[in-house]
């Protein structure tokens, strides 16, 4: 091929859409490698400690849209100390240096200070999207500088992180000049907004078509919002509470029906039943609603919203909404293709909840759906047998039984059978999440079926060492692996230790491995980072000095070019 | 004691324990205390980590393993159910209270009065100890359900598989494990002897021995 002219070449590379076959390319040919490298617009880094950040950008000089992912999955749970690392400030930096070319940045699960937010608002005269997932470590005051500095800032979309709060003044640090905002998500902030700021930052940025608003935002602004700018696909509400007999009220609702674009609504926090029917004008053309944040709907308001959502695609709920309520979605949502259920108040007595049956009820009424995650109180074999049968479609299973290690209700057996069934029947799968009582039986099968399996999580699960075996052997697809409180050992994890550079992360805590198996694995394979995650204080006495022998309470393996990460707080050793 | 010289320590104050000669150094101190304390309390009846609410002891095939107080265990247990941190504080009706996660180092609980009580726990023979939030609890019984829930191990060396399966072991062949404290005056003694109340004010740490 080496008689193509590379314009050509790589004019046929632009065809090729996933980073995974432009990496494939680039391993063909040094012509092929050289012309990939400086076409290549768009990086993926699965793990920001895998690379250096500075070979990305001298491999990479042409990038205009970077994505990397700091912290382990299981962080999102408490199980990764606070300040295990995944700062985004060394990316930055370099790509400040070598690539100020850069136009769109997202992160997830990273630490992100003020200080980087600066340092990127100055760098990159182009910036143009900001995507923070999961993420720490800043402040409102970062906001401000981000606000104040990308000039053609088109979206800041801020996801479930933690933000420190310094005040309101950071929306105001939209230049007048500024309209080009398409998407502002600014949910996830605790604090206040100037109303007036926002309303017209809002009205002067015509192209703006997502708006996701904190809970801070009163209705009030919110119907201005509407009035200004009716032609918004994506909204979250503020706060949604209000009297609903009053003036406010009824314009509210008059404004949504303006809003004939509207296609996903999130938000209603504090949302209180009497208010929803402000919104009834518009659930015809809903493709997405999120009502996982708002608790006190519930039952028959919730039904009867739902039974105008026709064309919905994506749903997130309570379990509150109860298996009637799910009955209620498999008769009304033909189209839904993504549902979550959440967890409400476990303690919370009287409330409904879920079990099987509303799963079941789904699965028969909603054949399209492929994209699950269910936290309910019981499921059974049977249950999952059918629900298998009726959605072979699934890429995404998550189930979460509130009661670790509970077995099948109606037998009192484990849930090997309703899971192989899941597996066996969802040749797509490639996301898997494991609750319920669970032998090596269920390995086994997963091991055996799922063959696109990319991520599977396991908690309280397994009898021994086979069935850790059992899925690194079968699974050829598998890149994330996370373990928690299952009795895998040593002998699993050094069974076959090559497989861990064909993936990208291991995760074990609470297993029964030991430092000795963590040492073998680290000695055997020089390029996987093997971190032994231990905390501890000062009262701890000498006697804990761990020798060989004692187990390992957090392990985090991943493949690595970059070698042990110098950025490594005390209680990270990388063997 | 046992010093592990292959390993490169990190941190440097653990060192300082081992020599005993150091007056400064509570450590050592403290073990000798300990083990003062205990020649008392051995003698005494020893309090079975594995309590069966029903007190069914042999016919416990059949039951179904009841992990008696679930949602207590969920609060107890660290990340679980897998829920996001900022979904946890945004759930209604005094939720807020009742989901603690990583005790005592999130202090940012938004609504709830009730102070969380974290106290470490460590097993013998186990690296790294746990962390149990004593305030969650109303009884021994169901401190003794949440320790048995997170010293999973225990259950492998007793012979049976499975996360349930330790409530209805057919045979009446349980280890006894003694779970000791450390009160406020840094002695060790046994858990169980005086009034639950008086317990969560004096407990400072706990120590699971077999």
């Amino acid at each position: 091929m080496t008689y193509f002219p590379e314009e050509v070449v790589e004019h046929i590379f632009d065809f090729l859409e996933s980073h995974r076959h432009r990496n494939t390319v680039s391993t063909v040919c040094k012509a092929w490698y050289r012309v990939e490298r400086l076409s290549r617009r768009s990086v993926f880094v699965g793990n920001c400690y895998a690379v250096r950040p500075e070979r990305v950008v001298v491999r990479f000089p042409g990038v205009r849209s970077l994505s990397v992912k700091g912290k382990p999955h299981f962080a999102d749970f408490n199980l990764v100390p606070h300040d295990w690392g995944g700062f985004a400030l060394p990316w930055i930096e370099a790509f400040a240096r070598g690539c100020p070319g850069l136009e769109e940045l997202r992160l997830k699960r990273m630490v992100v200070s003020d200080e980087s937010l600066e340092l990127l608002a100055r760098s990159f005269p182009n910036f143009k999207v900001l995507v923070l997932v999961s993420c720490e470590g800043f402040s409102t005051d970062g906001l401000a500088a981000i606000a104040t500095h990308c000039r053609v800032l088109r979206e800041l979309d801020l996801q479930e992180n933690e933000v420190e709060d310094r005040g309101p003044q950071w929306l105001s640090c939209f230049p007048d000049s500024c309209t080009s905002l398409v998407s502002l998500n600014f949910a996830c902030l605790k604090g206040d907004v100037n109303a007036g700021a926002l309303e017209r930052l809002v009205a002067r940025c015509p192209n703006i078509r997502t708006l996701r608003l904190n809970r801070a935002v009163s209705v009030d602004s919110l119907s201005k919002i509407l009035a200004r700018a009716p032609h918004l696909v994506d909204l979250g509400t503020g706060s949604f509470t209000m009297d609903h007999r009053a003036e406010a009220y009824h314009r509210l609702m008059n404004n949504f029906t303006k809003c004939k674009s509207l296609k996903s609504l999130s938000g209603f926090w504090d949302a209180s039943p009497r208010c929803l029917p402000a919104v009834y004008p518009i659930c015809r053309n809903l493709t997405g609603l999120n009502l996982s944040y708002a608790p006190a709907i519930q039952g028959a308001d919730l039904i009867k919203l739902i039974r105008l959502c026709l064309k919905l695609q994506r749903l997130w709920v309570l379990d509150c909404i109860g298996d009637k309520g799910l009955a209620v979605v498999a008769s009304t949502c033909k189209e839904l293709q993504e549902l979550r259920v959440f967890p409400s108040d476990v303690c919370g007595a009287g409330t409904a909840v879920v079990t099987e049956e509303g799963l079941v009820a789904i699965s028969s009424g909603c054949p399209k759906l492929n994209s699950l995650l269910y936290f309910c109180h019981q499921m059974t074999n049977a249950a999952l047998i059918t629900i298998a049968k009726n959605c072979p479609h699934f890429t995404r299973f998550r189930l979460c039984i509130l009661d670790p290690g509970k077995p099948d209700p109606v037998t009192n057996q484990p849930l090997d059978e309703g899971f192989g069934a899941i597996v066996q029947s969802c040749k797509d799968l490639r996301r898997l999440s494991l609750s319920g009582l669970l032998t090596d039986q269920v390995f086994l099968y997963i091991g055996m079926y799922a063959e696109c399996l990319e991520m599977l999580s396991i908690a309280f699960a397994g009898d021994s060492d086979k069935g850790m075996m059992y899925v690194l052997n079968g699974c050829k697809n598998m890149r994330k692996l996370e373990i928690r409180d299952s009795p895998f050992g040593d002998a699993a994890l050094l069974e076959d230790v090559g497989k861990y550079e064909t993936m990208r992360s291991l995760w074990m805590s609470s297993c029964d491995i030991t430092l000795r198996g963590c040492k073998t694995l680290a000695a055997k394979m020089p390029r996987l980072n093997v971190e032994v995650i231990n905390e501890r204080d000062e009262s701890d006495e000498m006697e804990e000095n761990p020798s060989d022998l004692h187990r390992v309470e957090k392990m985090y393996v991943y493949r690595t070019v970059a070698g042990p990460r110098n950025d490594a707080p005390d209680f990270v050793w990388t063997l | 004691m046992e010093l592990e010289l292959g390993l490169a320590l990190p941190n440097n104050h653990l060192m300082k324990g081992l020599d005993l000669n150091d007056g400064s150094t509570t450590n050592s101190y403290r073990k000798r205390g300990f083990e003062e304390a205990f020649e008392e309390v051995i003698p005494k009846a020893t309090l079975p980590l594995f309590v069966h609410k029903n007190g069914g002891d042999g016919d416990d095939e059949n039951d179904s393993p009841q992990l008696k107080n679930s949602p207590e265990l969920n609060r107890a247990l660290v990340g679980w159910p897998p829920v996001k941190h900022p979904r946890r504080r945004s759930a209604g009706g005094g939720a807020e209270e009742r989901w603690s996660e990583h005790c005592g180092s999130n202090s940012d609980d938004g609504g709830g009065g009730r102070r969380a009580k974290c106290v470490k726990v460590k097993m013998e023979g186990v690296a790294i100890g746990r962390k149990v939030d004593l305030s969650l609890h109303d009884s021994y019984e169901e401190l003794f359900h949440t320790l048995n829930q997170m010293f999973p191990n225990m259950q492998h060396e007793l012979g049976i598989g499975g996360f349930a399966g330790f409530a209805h072991h057919p045979h009446h062949h349980r280890r006894r494990f003694m779970v000791t404290y450390e009160d406020g005056e840094g002695d060790w003694l046994l858990v169980g002897d005086m009034p639950w109340e008086d317990f969560i004010r004096s407990v400072k740490r706990l120590k699971i021995l077999s």
